[in-house]
C-alpha cells in the first residue's frame, strides 16, 4: 500500500519548465525532420527523371535538355522535349576527381600546419597562425572562385602547368602530361578546393593535438624519445581516428562545394582528357544549369537536376558512413580515447 | 615550542619556524651511490622550489621521498632525469650526478639521461598502440635489440612484471582495456625494457587498488637488485614496506634522510617525527 507521503510527492512541473521541455524536444527532432523531408521532396521531384533516364543516368555522359522548338512528346508516361537525354556520368566522375585532388593537395598542408601550430611554434606565433586559419575558413566561397578564375588559374596556366606537363613520362608523374589549357579545369579546381578545405582539417587536427594528455607525451619523453619520436609514438596515434574524421569533413565540403567550382572548372560536361582540362561537378552543374533547365516547359530538366542532387546526397552519405565504419574498426584495434564519435 | 601546523596543498604554509637548516648529517653512509644530488637548488622563475639538496641515492636499493604536498619531492624526482628542462623559467644550480657524472654538465644529452634514468608516473600512461608495442616502444626507438628478438623480449619483460599470463593471448589488443593496475605494470615493463640504471617512480600506486599496489610493490622489491629506484610516495606505510632508505622533504628542503627503519623509529628532527607520526601532512 502506497501511503500518502506528504512532501515527497513529485512536484508537478511548472509551466515555464513544460514550455522549455517542449521546445527542447522539438528542437531535437528538427534536424531529423529536415533530412527526411529533403530526401522525400528530392525523391518525389526526381521520380519522372528516374523513370525516363533509367540506369542510363549513370552510364551516359550526355546532358541535353532537347529541342526547345519542337513540341513535347511523351515516352513511358513522361513528358519530355524531343532529343532530351540526361546522363550524369561525367558529373559524378568530375565530383569525385576534383574532391579527391582537393584532399590530396589540402590534407598534407593542413596536417603539417596543424602540427606546426600545436607542437612547434611559440604560443604567440601559433595564435596568429590560428587566427589566419579562422579567417581563411570564413572567406565566402565565391571569393575563392573569383580569385581562382581571375588570378590563380591564369598564373598556374602560364607559370606552373607548362613545367608540370614536362615531367617525365613515368607512372604517377604521367598524370601531369597533356595540353595545359587556360587555367580553368580539373587541377585548378582541385587546388582551389584544396585550399578551401585546409582550415577545417587544420583547425580540427590542431584541437585534437591540444587534447593529447601531457602524461602520455611525458611517458614517451621519459623513455628518452626525441620530439619527433614522441610525436610518432603518442600524438600521431592518439589523434589518428579524429584526423580521419577531419579529412572526411573536408572531403564532404569539397564534394558539395558549388560556386567556387562552377567558376574555375570551365563548366563543361565532359570527361576531362587530361588533368588540366575543363570539366564540371554535380553541385556546379546544378547551379549553372538551373537557369536553362527552368526554360524546359516539360520540367524534366529540373527533375533531372533533382535526381543528380539526390546522387550527390547519396555520395556524401556513403562517404560519411564508410568513414565511420573504418574509424570504428581501427578504434577496435587500439581503442583510442579520441575520435570514436567523430 | 608548540605549533599548530596545517599545511595547505600548495605547501605555502609558513607556520613551521623558518631558520637556516643545516644539511642533514646522515647521508655519509651511502657508498657508491647510483645518483647523487649536490647543493642542488631549483626554482621556477623567481619562485624557489628546492634549496641546497644534498642527497645520495643508493645503488641496488629503493629510496623513498616523503613529505607533504608541495614540499618539492616531485620536482626533485623530475630533476633526476631532466624532465623539468622544458618547464617554463626552470632554473637549476648545483649538480646531479649519475655514477659521478653531472647530468646537467656541458654536452650531456638529456635524451641519453632519460634513457638511463627511466620514469613511471602517478597515473598509468600506456601509449595508444597494442600491448606488445607498448612494451617494445623504447626498445624499437633506441634499437637496443634486433627485430627478430622482439617477441621474446616482449614476453620476457611482461613476465618480469607478472603480466604475461594475463595478456599472453591478447598482445595485439589495446592496453586501455586492461585494469588500472595492469596498465601500471605495463608501464613498468615498458620502462624496464630499455634496461635503465635508475628508475624514478612518482607515486606509482596512488591511483591503484590495494591488490594492484601489492603487485607493484612486490615487483619493485624484486627488481631493485637490477635497477636502483627512487619513489615518491604519500603512503608512509608503503615507504616503510619497500624502501631501504627514506628522505623527508619539507618546504623545499631535505630535512632528514637515513635508513628507513632508523628514520621511522628514531627521527632526529622534530618535523620528521611529527610528519611520520601523522601530526601534519
Amino acid at each position: 500500500m502506497a501511503a500518502e507521503a506528504p512532501g515527497l510527492a513529485r512536484a508537478k512541473a511548472r509551466k515555464p519548465a513544460r514550455v522549455l521541455r517542449a521546445f527542447v524536444a522539438s528542437a531535437a527532432v528538427i534536424p531529423l525532420v529536415a533530412l527526411v523531408a529533403m530526401v522525400a521532396v528530392l525523391l518525389v521531384e526526381a521520380l519522372p527523371a528516374i523513370s525516363y533516364s533509367g540506369f542510363g543516368f549513370f552510364t551516359s555522359g550526355v546532358w541535353d535538355i532537347g529541342s526547345l522548338y519542337s513540341n513535347a512528346v511523351r515516352t513511358g508516361g513522361v513528358l519530355h522535349l524531343v532529343g532530351a537525354q540526361y546522363g550524369a556520368l561525367w558529373l559524378i566522375v568530375g565530383t569525385l576527381e576534383s574532391s579527391a585532388l582537393a584532399l590530396v593537395i589540402g590534407f598534407p598542408i593542413a596536417y603539417g600546419a596543424a602540427v606546426t601550430i600545436a607542437e612547434r611554434l611559440p604560443r604567440r606565433l601559433a595564435a596568429v597562425l590560428s587566427l589566419c586559419l579562422e579567417v581563411l575558413a570564413g572567406i565566402p566561397s565565391v571569393v575563392f572562385g573569383l580569385w581562382g578564375v581571375l588570378v590563380l588559374g591564369p598564373i598556374l596556366a602560364r607559370d606552373v602547368y607548362p613545367t608540370l606537363a614536362k615531367l617525365p613520362d613515368v607512372p604517377v608523374l604521367d598524370v601531369f602530361r597533356g595540353e595545359v589549357g587556360s587555367g580553368e579545369g580539373l587541377l585548378t579546381a582541385g587546388i582551389v578546393l584544396g585550399i578551401m578545405i585546409i582550415p577545417i582539417i587544420a583547425a580540427t587536427t590542431r584541437d585534437l593535438l591540444r587534447q593529447v594528455p601531457t602524461a602520455a607525451k611525458e611517458g614517451a619523453e621519459a623513455l628518452g624519445m626525441t620530439k619527433r619520436e614522441t610525436f610518432k609514438t603518442v600524438q600521431a596515434r592518439w589523434i589518428r581516428s579524429g584526423v580521419f574524421g577531419a579529412a572526411v569533413l573536408g572531403l564532404g565540403r569539397a564534394l558539395g562545394e558549388t560556386i567556387a567550382v562552377a567558376l574555375v572548372t570551365g563548366s563543361e560536361i565532359q570527361n576531362p582528357t587530361n588533368i588540366y582540362d575543363t570539366m564540371t561537378t554535380i553541385a556546379a552543374t546544378i547551379v549553372s544549369q538551373l537557369d536553362s533547365a527552368l526554360t524546359d516547359p516539360t520540367h524534366l530538366a529540373v527533375k533531372s537536376l533533382a535526381e543528380v542532387a539526390l546522387v550527390l546526397l547519396l555520395i556524401t552519405l556513403i562517404v560519411n558512413v564508410a568513414a565511420r565504419l573504418l574509424v570504428r574498426r581501427s578504434a577496435r584495434d587500439v581503442a583510442l580515447p579520441v575520435g570514436a564519435g567523430l | 615550542m608548540v605549533c599548530h601546523v596545517t599545511v595547505t596543498e600548495s605547501g605555502s604554509s609558513r607556520i613551521l619556524p623558518s631558520r637556516e637548516w643545516a644539511p642533514a648529517a646522515t647521508h655519509g653512509e651511502v657508498a657508491d651511490p647510483a645518483m647523487q644530488a649536490a647543493t642542488l637548488t631549483i626554482g621556477f622563475g623567481a619562485q624557489p622550489v628546492l634549496s641546497s639538496i644534498e642527497l645520495p641515492l643508493a645503488c641496488q636499493s629503493i629510496t623513498a621521498l616523503v613529505g607533504p604536498s608541495g614540499s618539492g619531492k616531485t620536482t626533485f624526482l623530475r630533476s633526476l632525469n631532466r624532465m623539468n628542462d622544458k618547464v617554463r623559467h626552470f632554473r637549476l644550480s648545483g649538480r646531479v650526478e649519475l655514477y659521478g657524472h653531472d647530468i646537467y654538465g656541458r654536452g650531456v644529452d638529456p635524451l641519453v639521461v632519460r634513457k638511463r634514468v627511466g620514469m613511471v608516473f602517478q597515473r598509468p600512461n600506456p601509449f595508444p598502440m597494442s600491448i606488445r608495442d607498448n612494451v617494445l616502444a623504447g626498445v624499437k626507438v633506441h634499437k637496443v635489440a634486433p627485430r627478430s628478438s622482439y617477441h621474446d623480449l616482449a614476453e620476457t619483460h611482461l613476465a618480469e612484471v607478472g603480466l604475461w599470463s594475463a595478456v599472453a593471448d591478447r598482445l595485439s589488443d589495446s592496453p586501455y582495456r586492461l585494469s588500472g593496475g595492469q596498465q601500471q605494470l605495463l608501464c613498468l615493463a615498458r620502462a624496464l625494457a630499455v634496461s635503465p640504471d635508475v628508475l624514478l617512480l612518482d607515486e606509482p600506486t596512488s591511483s591503484l587498488d590495494p591488490v594492484s599496489t601489492e603487485a607493484v610493490e612486490a615487483l619493485l622489491v624484486r627488481m631493485k637488485e637490477r635497477v636502483s629506484m627512487v619513489i615518491v610516495t604519500h603512503n608512509l606505510a608503503q615507504a616503510r614496506r619497500i624502501a631501504d632508505r627514506t628522505a623527508f622533504f619539507y618546504e623545499g628542503r631535505l630535512v632528514e634522510t637515513g635508513p628507513t627503519e632508523a628514520l621511522f623509529e628514531s627521527p632526529k628532527r622534530n618535523e620528521t617525527a611529527r610528519y611520520l607520526n601523522g601530526q601534519f601532512g
